[in-house]
């Protein structure tokens, strides 16, 4: 297992080169630059020229090529054009940020959503199997924007619960982050919770369709048992690839949540600094959601070997 | 010329006007001191280097934080800030300022000329508006308290130009001004010292306890005048979501808030508890031609599309109802203000536009409509003018883009568009030549074949900038305006009103181009 995790390290070195290849390119292909952003619909042609050259944008592409790929061989990301500090700097602030709220809407995904699926799936065709679909339906149909507003509108303005946004680290305050996190988790959620009922749903009918869960039952194991230990671990087998995808998402963060609530999240970094076009900020910023999302993708390979004892990537013992 | 005497009173006039009326001439004093002040405002802050970011963001934050030599007043005139008085020779070719005595810096350091120095060398270097200083031989600081600029040729609008808040040389000290662009030190000599800038989420500022006021006026002027820090703290939140802006307004999560969108407009006017603070011609709507590109490097075209145009109807639609119709670059109010080819604005005459497209020979060419969906009022302005056009037989094409890309599709190229919508904030509101100064040359911004200018509009142009007596600059900028619309080398459509708005407990919160902090506060 650990050589294969190695391996996986080393293999993930080309794609983060390709990455920061390609987001490079795009970027410089995409007309506009941050000039324009810093300098606002007011500013003349020469107030222009002199951001360009302030920011060093003014030098051939080649160049600017060259100085990105020198830095990150000495491990640089370079340096924000809009924030005026290093990439690595101002994408590490914002990781806990995204992270703490993709974990708060990962938990409940997983307990929502789990639950949904698995109960849908043991009354198929039931009134809780229709009312889970629903649900599951309603979750995928809403935009998370307008789920975000109108939770404001209800929690915030009409019940006075909650805060309209912001964020409240929890080593602050653990009641103040629960405040702030909460309506940016659900909303993140709502969609996720629906997409995972109905895989798990469809899964689980799949499995439960399986001579081992026949033969479980002949056995005349209880049901629970059959349910939460055969059943239930192979359900997680393809649920697992989801929940991992679910995840990649939520922790790239989003933009349209963070700057409906104004959290200053990872997200919202990397929206802007595209809309802004800040070079540095995009290309440093991809490459370390990218190499997060590798790591990721690690794990969950990892853990298929966990949940099914077939799959094994130690073949050359 | 002693142009402080001049100033000051002018300044102490308006300022007794906004203080307290006829009745009592007093300098402002906080009604309650305390709180944090939480202003919630719609655009993302770069940076707070106010030497290199000309954006609204950015200037809403940092020049509650620093000040200038000099700055502009309520109505946009020239005052004095951290100068006490400022001399010019009689042949124009040098500027003596006196420094205010006993301002320090937010690390404590008495400010002197030598901040002020280096404060002018780090601009040159790195300032958006460097420009401005191309006619100064030098500057030197003769002593602690006086600072000196030398011009290579006298220029009129020199203090002007001095003045202009758009990108201000604000004063540093000198061991902050190494820096590189987008990296100044946030420490100035404002009522309002530093905390912490969280990215994407939030300044905070705190009062500076050092702080002297300028005791010239009797409270704020514009940018300037007699300034108290009556909050403790003053949050600027970054909320680009204007529905949550509205949320935390009527909780009363934010004391205030920026850029009120029309729709809540109606709905909040009548919450006690709110109350809205309009700031009319915050900018003119405006649409750039491209004379380089058919059909609109026909004149009779141009005038054809400027006759067919419904003025009221493209504002109301663009800004919600939050408009005036406006004649040209300047209000109406402002020194330089004129009705010059009133004549050319809101015809809306289907026929005389017909008829001028047949005189034109238009066989039905496309027209691109150059706009952007970042800024909203630029985008539906577009679509609206092309409905209108279509009704006079026009082709008309939008082109949609974001504004980096927009921007620089009409700067670098002059094919495939005809005309750029854009808006004039800062330049119109600063006055002066500023609001023509796109469509002077090297800018250019109407896109002349070859780049070479309407030579009748550069005489204009050049007596608007060269003439000493203002009433010759005044009738140097009627003719160009009015040369700009005949010519129809740009399409002005009226001016946007921004709506601000506070909780009913803010005290003496007043509209202005930058949310000002200073003597407001907390009643009850």
């Amino acid at each position: 297992m650990g050589r294969y995790i190695v391996a996986r390290l080393i293999q993930s070195i080309p794609v983060l080169i390709l990455v920061s290849v390609i987001s490079f390119g795009i970027m410089k292909l995409v007309p506009g630059d941050p000039a324009t952003l810093i300098g606002g619909p007011s500013a003349t042609p020469a107030e222009l020229d002199v951001i360009r050259q302030n920011l060093g944008l003014d030098q051939p592409f080649h160049v600017q090529m060259w100085k990105f790929y020198a830095g990150l061989a000495q491990g640089d990301l370079g340096t924000s054009l809009l924030l005026g500090k290093p990439v690595l700097e101002a994408t590490i602030e914002r990781i806990p940020v995204s992270l703490s709220i993709a974990l708060y809407s990962m938990v409940l995904t997983l307990l929502i959503g789990l639950a949904c699926g698995v109960v849908a799936a043991l009354n198929r065709n039931g009134w809780a199997d229709q009312g889970a679909m629903i649900f599951a339906l309603i979750g995928v149909s809403l935009p998370n924007f307008w789920l975000g507003l109108m939770l404001i509108i209800l929690f915030s303005v009409h019940l006075g619960w909650l805060p309209t946004g912001g964020y409240v680290p929890w080593q602050e305050s653990f009641y103040g982050w629960l405040r702030t996190s909460t309506m940016p988790a659900v909303s993140l959620a709502l969609l996720q919770i629906g997409l995972l009922a109905r895989i798990t749903r469809s899964t689980m009918l799949e499995v439960l369709r399986q001579d081992y869960i026949r033969t479980a039952r002949a056995k005349g194991l209880p049901e629970f048992v059959v349910i939460g230990k055969h059943a239930f671990k192979n359900v997680m087998i393809p649920v697992i690839t989801v929940i991992g995808i679910i995840f990649s998402v939520l922790l790239s963060g989003s933009l349209v949540i963070e700057s409906v609530f104004s959290v200053p999240g990872v997200g919202s970094l990397l929206g802007s600094a595209v809309l802004r076009r800040d070079y540095p900020m995009i290309q440093g910023g991809l490459l370390l959601v990218a190499w997060s999302l590798l790591l990721l993708n690690i794990l969950v390979d990892v853990l298929y070997a966990y949940f099914d004892p077939r799959v094994r990537y130690d073949h050359g013992r | 010329m002693r142009l402080t005497h001049y100033n000051i009173v002018l300044g102490t006039v308006s300022a007794l006007a906004l203080a307290a009326g006829p009745v009592a001439a007093q300098q402002f004093s906080c009604g309650k001191t305390g709180g944090n002040f939480v202003f919630a405002q719609e655009a993302k802050v770069n940076s707070l280097d106010q030497h290199t970011s000309s954006t609204i963001s950015t200037r809403n934050v940092a020049m509650n934080m620093f000040e200038s030599l000099m700055t502009r007043d309520e109505n946009m005139s020239p005052i004095p800030e951290l100068a006490q008085e400022v001399v010019e020779a009689p042949d124009g070719m040098m500027y003596t300022f006196k420094l205010r005595q006993g301002v320090k810096f937010h690390n404590g350091k008495p400010m002197t000329s030598d901040d002020v120095v280096a404060s002018f060398d780090r601009y040159k270097k790195v300032g958006i508006l460097k420009g401005m200083l191309d006619p100064v031989e030098k500057w030197e600081a003769p002593d602690a308290q006086t600072f000196v600029i030398k011009m290579k040729q006298a220029q009129p609008t020199f203090l002007e130009n001095l003045s202009s808040f758009s990108v201000p040389i604000v004063i540093v000290p000198r061991e902050n001004t190494d820096a590189a662009a987008m990296q100044l030190k946030t420490v100035g000599t404002g009522p309002w010292e530093f905390v912490e800038f969280i990215a994407d989420s939030h300044v905070r500022v705190k009062r500076y306890a050092g702080y002297t006021p300028d005791r010239r006026m009797l409270t704020t002027n514009g940018f300037g005048g007699y300034k108290v820090a009556c909050f403790d703290t003053v949050t600027f939140r970054i909320v680009t979501e204007p529905g949550a802006r509205v949320a935390g307004l009527e909780t009363g999560e934010f004391h205030g808030v920026e850029d009120l969108p029309a729709k809540a407009q109606s709905r909040l006017k009548d919450n006690k508890n709110i109350v809205l603070k309009p700031l009319s011609n915050f900018w003119v709507q405006i649409a750039t031609p491209n004379l380089s590109f058919p059909p609109t490097d026909n004149l009779k075209v141009r005038q054809a599309i400027q006759a067919a145009l419904d003025m009221e109807e493209i504002m109301e639609a663009a800004t919600d109802g939050a408009y005036r119709l406006n004649i040209g670059f300047q209000y109406p109010g402002q020194a330089f203000y004129t009705e010059a080819g009133k004549e050319t604005y809101n015809q809306k005459n289907k026929d005389k536009a017909k008829k001028l497209l047949a005189e034109g020979g238009y066989k039905g060419e496309k027209l691109i409509l150059l706009t952007n969906q970042d800024y909203t009022n630029m985008y539906t302005a577009a679509l609206v003018m092309s409905e209108q056009l279509k009704a006079v037989g026009m082709n008309v094409e939008l082109m949609v883009m974001d504004w980096p890309a927009s921007v620089q599709k009409q700067q670098n190229t002059t094919d495939g568009w005809n005309f750029f919508f854009t808006g004039y904030g800062t330049n119109t509101s600063l006055g002066g030549a500023e609001p023509l100064r796109f469509h002077s040359h090297p800018f250019n911004t109407y896109k002349p074949k070859g780049n070479v200018p309407d030579a009748e509009l550069m005489t204009h142009w050049n007596a608007l900038v060269d003439s000493k007596s203002l009433d010759d600059r005044k009738a140097a900028f009627a003719r160009m305006q009015a040369r700009v619309l005949d010519q129809v080398l740009a399409l002005p459509f009226g001016s946007l009103t921004k709506v601000q708005a506070v909780r009913a407990n803010v005290e003496d919160f007043k509209p202005f181009r930058i949310p000002r902090v200073s003597n407001v506060w907390f009643k009850g």
